[in-house]
């Protein structure tokens, strides 16, 4: 699973660009009440577009999640 | 330490009278390291790469936005608490200030606002071709983003042409001559505590004031109410604070987008094949909009300032030091971009920091600017309306903004 990265938001750094809503809009929302971006389903991504996630967010918020094993990754629905 | 090689001179703004000083950008970029510039009685490290400009955007706690200011010069401390905004405020403040406007300029928040602009744009742009064409910026670059702007904010459009008027003496304060007097608008403020030392700030103030006290009594769905609402609940937002940010939004959103459009025409008619690629293509594509903002670059610099000794491309920075990225430069870093001084719309990576190099303050309207260019362009396809400039623009004798004032184009 070395290709499947494992994203989280640091929601004291986030500044609510939406640019991850806007690439990923499967895995992430801005909250229109906090202002924040929020997790909707497992942010699990090929590196790739993990990496260019983390790249273009511009507060550094949105930061690969390096404490989760692969088996821990597992979208909540399969498992 | 030796003195540090010095850089040419790129502040005096009357070199921007030609544009943007491309070869002196060039000759900084290719020296190793980072060259000081002198200005008034100090000076300011040049940040001219890309790498660099990002690594000075993305680490805000070490290139602080509070300390000193975002602009060249210093404000005594007086004057940079009274004009503070969110543009030179670091966290915490800077996250609180932010959080309170983001939700309404989100991609998804934005595009409900594609309607109203495809309204504004057909009425200008039909009323350009009917004219036979005209002086651009007065009649489509200037009248578009403000119109769009105030609609977000909640602005009465009857008031759209008072607010031009004012931006447009704030921009004249960032150049050797303003011309307003010290009292106009009925001004009784020091200047030095008014931003961009203009007495039009004063108006602008004073108008946000008022439309502020009105949406508090009589609330409405727009980004003034949330703002009134979010003052009223005292620990979210002073009224100074109201005051400033109501100012930057107005300002920030229209000036800007006005030079990008403006440039974007001048651009279209110097490489006319570019506009045959994008009449053959049918439709504006992503990459068209970013090369348009690349190439019109409209902020050309922001400050920070060191809050540690640190280290840059290899050359000592000293906690207290100003440190200045030229966006122009960057944007057309050859480590980069093949080719940077081509217009090219079909440019498939196109990382330019028109919207600033990254970090907290990212440019809060970055995607209301994209909308807006995007519609535009759209637009004029649908009215096959290519343009084509006559004689030169009249620039802006300004270091901070690419500004254009006036540009006649006349329709092919
Ligand atoms: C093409 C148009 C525009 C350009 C080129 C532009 C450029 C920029 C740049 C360079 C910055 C500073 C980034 C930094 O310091 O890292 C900025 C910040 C900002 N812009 Fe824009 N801008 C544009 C349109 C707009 C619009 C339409 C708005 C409307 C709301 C806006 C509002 C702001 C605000 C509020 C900030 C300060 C953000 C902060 O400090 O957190 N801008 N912009
Ligand atoms: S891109 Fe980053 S800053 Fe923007 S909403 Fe997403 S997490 Fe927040």
């Amino acid at each position: 699973m070395t290709d499947q990265m494992r994203l989280c938001v640091d929601a004291g750094l986030c500044i609510g660009v939406g640019q991850c809503e806007l690439l990923e809009p499967e895995i992430f929302r801005v909250d229109d009440d906090t202002g924040t971006s929020t997790v909707i389903s497992a942010p699990i991504l090929p590196s790739q577009r993990a990496e260019a996630l983390v790249d273009q967010c511009p507060s550094g918020a949105i930061q690969i999640d390096s404490d989760v094993s692969p088996t821990q990754a597992r979208p909540p629905d399969t498992g | 330490m030796a003195s540090p090689a010095t850089s040419p001179d790129i502040v005096s703004p009357a070199i921007y009278l030609e544009g943007i000083p491309h070869s002196q950008f060039s000759e900084i970029m290719a020296h190793p390291g980072l060259l000081w510039h002198p200005y008034q009685d100090g000076g300011f490290w040049v940040v001219s790469r890309h790498a660099d400009t990002k690594t000075v955007s993305k680490q805000p706690k070490l290139f602080s936005s509070a300390v000193g200011h975002t602009n060249l010069w210093d404000l005594k401390a007086d004057a940079l608490e009274a004009r503070r905004s969110i543009i030179d405020t670091d966290a915490p403040d800077h996250t609180r200030l932010r959080r309170l406007v983001s939700k309404a300029f989100t991609p998804r928040n934005i595009n409900l606002w594609e309607n109203v602009t495809r309204e504004i744009a057909c009425e200008l742009l039909d009323d350009f071709q009917y004219a036979g064409g005209g002086d651009w910026v007065s009649m489509v670059a200037a009248p578009l983003p403000i119109r769009v702007i105030l609609s977000v904010l909640g602005v009465p459009v009857s008031d759209a042409d008072y607010l031009v008027e004012l931006s447009n003496y704030l921009v004249e304060g960032t150049t050797d001559q303003p011309s307003l007097a010290a009292d106009a608008f009925g001004n009784t403020t020091d200047l030095d505590l008014l931003p961009f030392g203009s007495p039009a700030s004063h108006a602008l103030f004073e108008y946000g004031e008022q439309l502020g006290a009105k949406r508090k009594s009589d609330p409405k769905d727009d980004v003034v109410t949330q703002l009134v609402m979010a003052e009223e609940d005292g620990n979210r937002l002073s009224a100074a604070e109201y005051r400033n940010l109501f100012h930057v939004l107005v300002f920030a959103g229209n000036e800007t987008t006005r030079t990008a459009i403006a440039h974007g025409a001048m651009a279209f008619s110097e490489f006319p094949d570019q506009w045959k690629r994008l009449e053959a293509d049918g439709e504006i594509s992503a990459p068209a909009v970013e090369e348009l903002l690349r190439w019109a670059t409209p902020v050309l610099h922001m400050r920070r300032t060191a809050t540690d000794d640190t280290e840059l491309s290899g050359t000592s920075i000293a906690r207290g030091d100003k440190v200045v990225m030229w966006y122009p430069a960057a944007n057309r870093d050859p480590a980069v971009y093949d080719h940077p001084f081509d217009f090219d719309i079909s440019r498939e990576t196109n990382p330019h920091f028109s919207f600033g190099g990254g970090g907290p303050h990212f440019c809060l309207g970055a995607f209301l600017a994209r909308m807006e260019i995007r519609i535009l362009l759209e637009e004029m396809l649908n009215r096959k309306l290519a343009l084509r400039q006559v004689g030169a623009a009249d620039r802006v004798a300004s270091n901070f903004i690419h500004g254009i004032l006036s540009v006649e184009m006349e329709v092919k």
